[in-house]
């Protein structure tokens, strides 16, 4: 591997770890915070301490159970601790609305699910501590790892920016020299993304003991989340592979491009001859960049479909990747000192 | 060690012809010099002698065989500019060696640095011109390579460090290393060099070894009875390389017997006449300046 690309890995990562970390100090101030106000203890205290209510405690097969009652309101509440360190909450109130309204929204490992009663009973269960899509983790950690991709994106521009004296004197074949960066950065992108998901599970043990779902989805988004970056990465060292100077533009034009090509792409102004050129040209510059390939849009919460979708993605994305690879590195072999 | 042929080296950039048929061998374990003006064609030599530019035509072998990978680990080269990374401290620098070079001498390496008054703890962008010059010199030196290759390898430096860096190089030749190297500063060229080759806009204008090039080249110094004298011919001399005037003054730069040519001045009447070593710098001078008083325009003086 080359020593010079895994200091510039390390220090991407270091800058990273220091992002993350402040992340991390910020939500376990917001936790402290929280926790004064809004934790289990001051709820029940709180609502123990209204006129009507009657606040008991008991265990059921080893654990809490809080019961409030309020016979004046009709209403109860039930915290009950589970396994794991998750909680179900069920508050049994009259029925505010004359439909029956049953639905249920989940938010992350939150679940909110009301349902209609007989008897004008309104019944709302809040389980917390369910386990959370892993996908969620996969998003976060994708968008980490395409920053540090963007901050590695350059790495032979790099060297070609007066330093092909040290790079292209080591008793080794540029093909080699060159897989060697490239091998280096993957790593660190990587890195990056593990760091991210260990980042946000720390965040996220501040408020409850993570629990991952890696059903399904889960783990079919997993190839995709790990192409995504490096096929992103790999595009950057194409595009830059043989420039000596101006690598740090084409970076950062990199972004607004791929944004605004993607966005014209799917601008439709209608069947007339410029329209549909208009439209050829977008769509077929949106196809360049890997974030064209990585759309929701439209999909449905069918895994016999949706699976098949992401796997598909994740070959192009993979594709890519080998072929921007293998672009950049044959114009980094015709590069001149 | 190795012996280094360049044949029929041709570089063209474009239109503009950077080398162009050069051909010369470097001796096994010689210190060799290679001098040129600015924009002589001597970095583009060198760059296409470490494959780091691809020569238009011609050819460069290392023992007989062309550069491959495997041949890096034998040769280590100074570039002109420093090619430090700014973001590096000089410790990374060293382990970046380390680790690239089977033969990297550390414990050199760190001698050498120390002797520089190098901290290793410092980043490139931290050091001077000089400093990182006498960097890349250490790092080179401490790779205990075969072949050396310097350009302008005292550039920036103070005179203690430069002749510090003309040491390391007698030094490295002592130890039987091939040394290449280009100055602007003839005189450590002169003291160093046992064979050189002068480059003059991309073309070979002399080669050969030093102590012969200054033992076979004298001066001929005479003051002509007129400025209008003519020289009847004397500028065609065969043992004449050239001939310069300046007034009744005329200096002849000889190839071989000085004598026979100080006499032909005399038989045309001049006087003051006397034969002058040259020394290196003279050699250079007359191989690459313009020749403005050519021969022909000697000869043509009609004043």
């Amino acid at each position: 591997m080359n020593y010079v690309e895994w200091l510039r890995v390390r220090n991407a990562l270091r800058v990273t770890a220091i992002c993350l970390g402040v992340l991390i100090v910020i939500c376990l101030v917001v936790r402290i915070s929280v926790a004064a106000q809004f934790g289990d203890r001051s709820i029940v205290d709180r609502i123990g301490r209204e006129k009507d209510t009657v606040v008991t405690h008991s265990v059921v097969d080893g654990y809490n159970r809080t019961t409030m009652t309020n016979a004046r309101e009709h209403t109860t509440v039930v915290i009950e601790d589970q396994p794991g360190g998750g909680k179900i909450i069920q508050v049994t109130e009259p029925s505010h609305s004359s439909r029956d309204r049953s639905e249920s929204v989940e938010v992350g490992p939150v679940n909110v699910s009301t349902s209609q009663e007989s008897g004008g009973i309104e019944k709302t269960t809040i389980e917390t501590n369910r386990p959370v899509p892993f996908a969620i983790y996969l998003g976060i950690a994708a968008v980490i790892g395409l920053i540090v991709a963007t901050v590695l994106g350059a790495p032979f521009a790099r060297e070609n920016d007066g330093h092909l004296e040290f790079a292209f004197l080591k008793p080794l074949s540029r093909t080699n020299n060159a897989l060697g960066i490239i091998g280096a950065d993957c790593v660190g992108i990587l890195g990056s993304m593990i760091m991210a998901i260990v980042a946000f599970a720390i965040m996220h043990a501040f408020f409850e003991i993570p629990h991952f779902d890696f059903s399904g989805i889960n783990a079919t988004v997993i190839p995709v989340a790990i192409a995504l970056p490096l096929s992103w990465y790999a595009l950057l060292n194409a595009s830059t592979a043989s420039l000596k100077r101006g690598a740090g533009a084409v970076l950062g034009l990199a972004w607004p491009a791929a944004i605004v090509s993607q966005t014209l792409a799917h601008f439709n102004l209608g069947g007339s001859l410029a329209g549909q050129a208009f439209h050829a040209i977008f769509w077929g510059v949106s196809r360049i960049f890997p974030l064209t390939y990585v759309s929701f849009e439209g999909h449905d919460s069918d895994l016999s479909t949706l699976g098949p979708k992401l796997m598909v993605t994740a070959t192009i994305l993979t594709g890519l990747f080998l072929v921007y690879g293998a672009l950049a590195v044959v114009q980094w072999r015709r590069v001149e000192a | 060690m190795s012996t280094i042929s360049i044949k029929n080296l041709r570089k063209t950039y474009g239109p503009y012809v950077a080398v162009d048929d050069l051909t010369f061998e470097i001796p096994d374990a010689c210190v060799f010099g290679l001098l040129g003006p600015n924009g002589a064609g001597k970095t583009t030599t060198f760059k296409c002698m470490l494959g780091l530019a691809r020569a238009t035509s011609g050819s460069v072998l290392y023992d007989g065989a062309p550069l491959v990978p495997e041949t890096l680990e034998r040769i280590a080269y100074v570039p002109e500019r420093s090619v430090l990374y700014e973001w590096m401290t000089v410790a990374e620098h060293l382990e970046m060696q380390r680790r690239a070079y089977k033969k990297f001498n550390v414990a050199r390496a760190n001698e050498l640095l120390a002797q520089f008054g190098i901290d290793l703890r410092k980043k490139a962008r931290a050091l001077s011109k000089g400093m990182r010059t006498a960097t890349m010199v250490a790092l080179a030196i401490a790779r205990e390579a075969d072949i050396l290759i310097l350009d302008e390898p005292t550039s920036g430096l103070d005179p203690i460090n430069q002749r510090h860096v003309l040491n390391l190089i007698i030094n490295e030749s002592a130890r039987g290393a091939t040394v290449i190297f280009s100055s602007h500063q003839i005189g450590q060229v002169e003291r160093a060099a046992e064979r050189i080759a002068v480059i003059d806009r991309g073309r070979l204008a002399l080669e050969g070894d030093v102590d012969s090039l200054k033992a076979d080249r004298k001066i001929v110094e005479a003051i002509l009875p007129s400025e209008s004298f003519a020289l009847n011919g004397l500028a065609g001399d065969s043992h004449i390389l050239r001939l310069d005037r300046t007034g009744r003054i005329v200096r002849a730069m000889t190839s071989s017997d000085a004598a026979e040519v100080l006499a032909k001045f005399e038989a045309l009447g001049a006087s003051g006449l006397r034969i002058v070593d040259l020394n290196l710098e003279d050699i250079f001078l007359y191989a690459v300046s313009p020749a403005d008083a050519t021969a022909d325009v000697v000869e043509d003086t009609k004043l």
